[in-house]
């Protein structure tokens, strides 16, 4: 078995080389200031880095920008939040697997983190229970947790809530930390809303939501052969795609599936929470890189 | 007929319900997995939809049973049994005409009554003697009714006194005298079959009927004779209409009179009239004038009624193909099945 870990990193190279190396790591630093006032050394600016961490008369002589950097002294614990519920053997948008743009989603995280030098752990499970393994640095235990949630997430495991690990969090886990959620579209509600609030108020956290599976097939003359039909993970009963051919089923779902989105980055906002979006493991890279910069401008 | 046919396609069918109902555990694996499909199932529009599929599919699944049921049904052969009386061959009629020279003006309006007699009965022989001084058997009894016609039309031309038709009464006079009645109706008596061992020989209807094989060589004939005649006597016939009478009487032959004329003079036993309708009545028979209305319909009740007492066949069953109903159910099921099919396409 390859590397989980491995995969990222050659997702993340590839990333690196389209925009510029290090950009990620210059906005994960952005973020997560961590940094005592012990300086390091000095380096050349890479884009997305802090305006005012820049020595401009370092960069002066120099020529170009350069970016002072620090000793870390307060290792910053970075807790990724995740579902392995039946939902994540779910379809995604792009037809993967979405555990496998989760895994890809963590693994990036985790291993920003773990460059900059901070603990990862996790936090994950389903509705019949949720598992917590503690944060720690290295690649090896970065590659232990991913490991977690590939094997955990299968079409057998309980069915999810999102809403049960994040109350696993709020009761267990002290001191202020940097959650990173990974979930699928959840549906907004008042008791969630709640909790999200009060976790906001303890932690920072960034959600990344995995997009659902389209049940309803986008160009309604599709031939019939390029349009599956799905079974429900919670049920296991079928769904028939050729009766989402009729218009009013198709405006229907989509108004639905408008309102759902809409109440739930109504409910994320409300809370505080920077929230981003990917629908396949080819732009995780690209989302995390857009949601660390909105939460960069945000926060 | 193949009834064992059925309980075939009932566990055809049973095994098709149970094969449907088994693959549905990986059904699944062609469908991809999703989750919060709720996003669709909950929306009025999809129920609604899925409704009408559902009731789609429940119309093509009654239409396959219909199809199934009625196509094995007819497959098995359906038969419908009704109960019909044998063929009643069993009535003879004999038409004997009296052509003297005093029927002459009648013969045309007595061959017209018998051709409507024949054309009433069904099922008997039927045969035509004329006679004056002489008998001569025209047609012998036959259930060829079309040569039947043909003849009583040659009759009727003669009578009517068609060119190239006067030979149809030759050999009528050879005899001594004319119109020798009592000479004539013998001779009709004596064109039935002589025995009625004989008389259902040629008769292949009454092979097909076991019934009537077993328990009698042959179901016994009616006879009757339907007489057309003035009773005007010219001449010393052998036997006396009395005679003749006492004969059909022994042979339990009925005789009908048709008297065109019927012009007594008063009502004296010994007037011709009245001597016919004696001798007509003591066989059993009717007497009637040739244009009374009740003449035919008199006649045909008389035969009709002596041919009750001489049925002796019993009601058979006739067993017959009756692939109709369940046909047209299979078509019917078909076409439901195959409007149900596009309704129902992906």
């Amino acid at each position: 078995m390859t590397s989980l870990l491995q995969r990222v990193k050659s997702d993340m190279a590839i990333f690196a080389h389209r925009k510029a190396r290090g950009m990620l790591d210059g906005e994960y630093g952005s973020v997560f200031r961590g940094r005592s006032l012990d300086f390091d050394d000095l380096r050349a600016y890479i884009p997305g880095d802090e305006v005012r961490d820049i020595d401009w008369k370092a960069s002066a002589r120099h020529g170009s920008p350069l970016i002072r950097r620090y000793v870390a002294v307060r290792r910053q614990t970075v807790l990724l939040v995740t579902d392995t519920g039946r939902n994540m053997a779910a379809a995604a948008r792009s037809g993967e697997t979405k555990k496998d743009i989760a895994v890809m989603a963590l693994g990036v995280m985790g291993y920003l983190a773990h460059r900059h030098g901070d603990v990862v752990g996790l936090v994950s499970g389903d509705s019949g229970g949720t598992t917590a393994l503690p944060a720690k640095g290295g690649e090896a235990h970065l590659e232990r947790l991913l490991r977690r949630v590939d094997s955990a997430a299968t079409l057998n495991a309980a069915p999810s809530r999102i809403e049960d690990q994040l109350e696993h969090v709020a009761r267990t886990i002290k001191g202020r930390n940097l959650l990173f959620v990974v979930a699928d579209e959840v549906a907004a509600s008042p008791a969630t809303s709640q909790l999200l609030r009060r976790l906001q108020a303890q932690h920072e956290i960034l959600w990344l939501t995995v997009r659902d599976a389209g049940l309803v097939p986008d160009a309604p003359l599709l031939p019939p052969d390029q349009v599956p039909d799905s079974y429900s993970v919670s049920g296991s009963y079928p769904l028939l795609a050729h009766l989402g051919r009729d218009p009013a089923v198709a405006s229907a779902y989509a108004t639905a599936v408008a309102d759902r989105d809409a109440g739930r980055k109504a409910m994320l906002r409300q809370a505080g929470i920077t929230e981003g979006e990917v629908a396949g493991s080819r732009d995780v890279v690209t989302a995390l890189f857009a949601l660390l910069e909105r939460h960069r401008r945000a926060g | 007929m193949w009834w064992w046919l059925l309980p075939p396609a009932a566990v055809a069918a049973g095994a098709a319900w149970w094969a449907a109902k088994r693959t549905d555990s990986t059904a699944n694996a062609r469908r991809r997995p999703v989750a919060h499909a709720d996003r669709l199932t909950l929306l009025q529009e999809y129920q609604a939809a899925l409704r009408r599929h559902r009731r789609w599919l429940a119309a093509a699944l009654l239409a396959c049973a219909a199809l199934l049921a009625s196509t094995a049904v007819a497959a098995a052969r359906p038969v419908g049994v009704t109960t019909t009386r044998p063929e009643q061959h069993n009535r003879d009629i004999m038409l004997c005409l009296d052509t003297s020279g005093s029927m002459s003006s009648a013969d045309a309006a007595v061959v017209d009554v018998f051709a409507e007699l024949a054309a009433e009965f069904d099922g008997e022989r039927i045969g035509l003697t004329i006679f004056d001084s002489a008998a001569i058997q025209v047609f012998p009894l036959t259930d060829d009714y079309h040569y039947a016609r043909e003849q009583l039309k040659q009759a009727r031309d003669a009578f009517d006194g068609k060119p190239g038709s006067s030979g149809f009464l030759d050999g009528t006079w050879s005899g001594r005298g004319s119109s020798l009645i009592g000479d004539g109706l013998a001779s009709c008596l004596n064109s039935f079959p002589r025995a009625a061992g004989q008389a259902g020989n040629r008769n292949p209807g009454g092979t097909q009927d076991p019934a009537a094989t077993q328990d009698s060589a042959q179901p016994p004939r009616s006879r009757s004779v339907i007489l057309a005649t003035d009773n005007f006597l010219s001449g010393e016939p052998i036997m006396t209409l009395d005679e003749a009478a006492a004969l059909a009487r022994e042979r339990a032959v009925h005789v009908y009179a048709l008297n065109p004329g019927d012009l007594d003079y008063g009502a004296g036993p010994d007037q011709p009239g009245a001597q016919l309708r004696a001798a007509a009545e003591s066989t059993g028979g009717a007497y009637y004038a040739l244009d009374s209305p009740e003449a035919v319909p008199g006649v045909v009740r008389g035969v009709e009624e002596t041919e009750k007492t001489a049925l002796s066949g019993a009601p058979r069953a006739v067993v017959s193909d009756e692939p109709g109903l369940p046909l047209a159910a299979a078509l019917l099921s078909g076409l439901v099945l195959a409007v149900a099919g596009w309704r129902l396409r992906p």
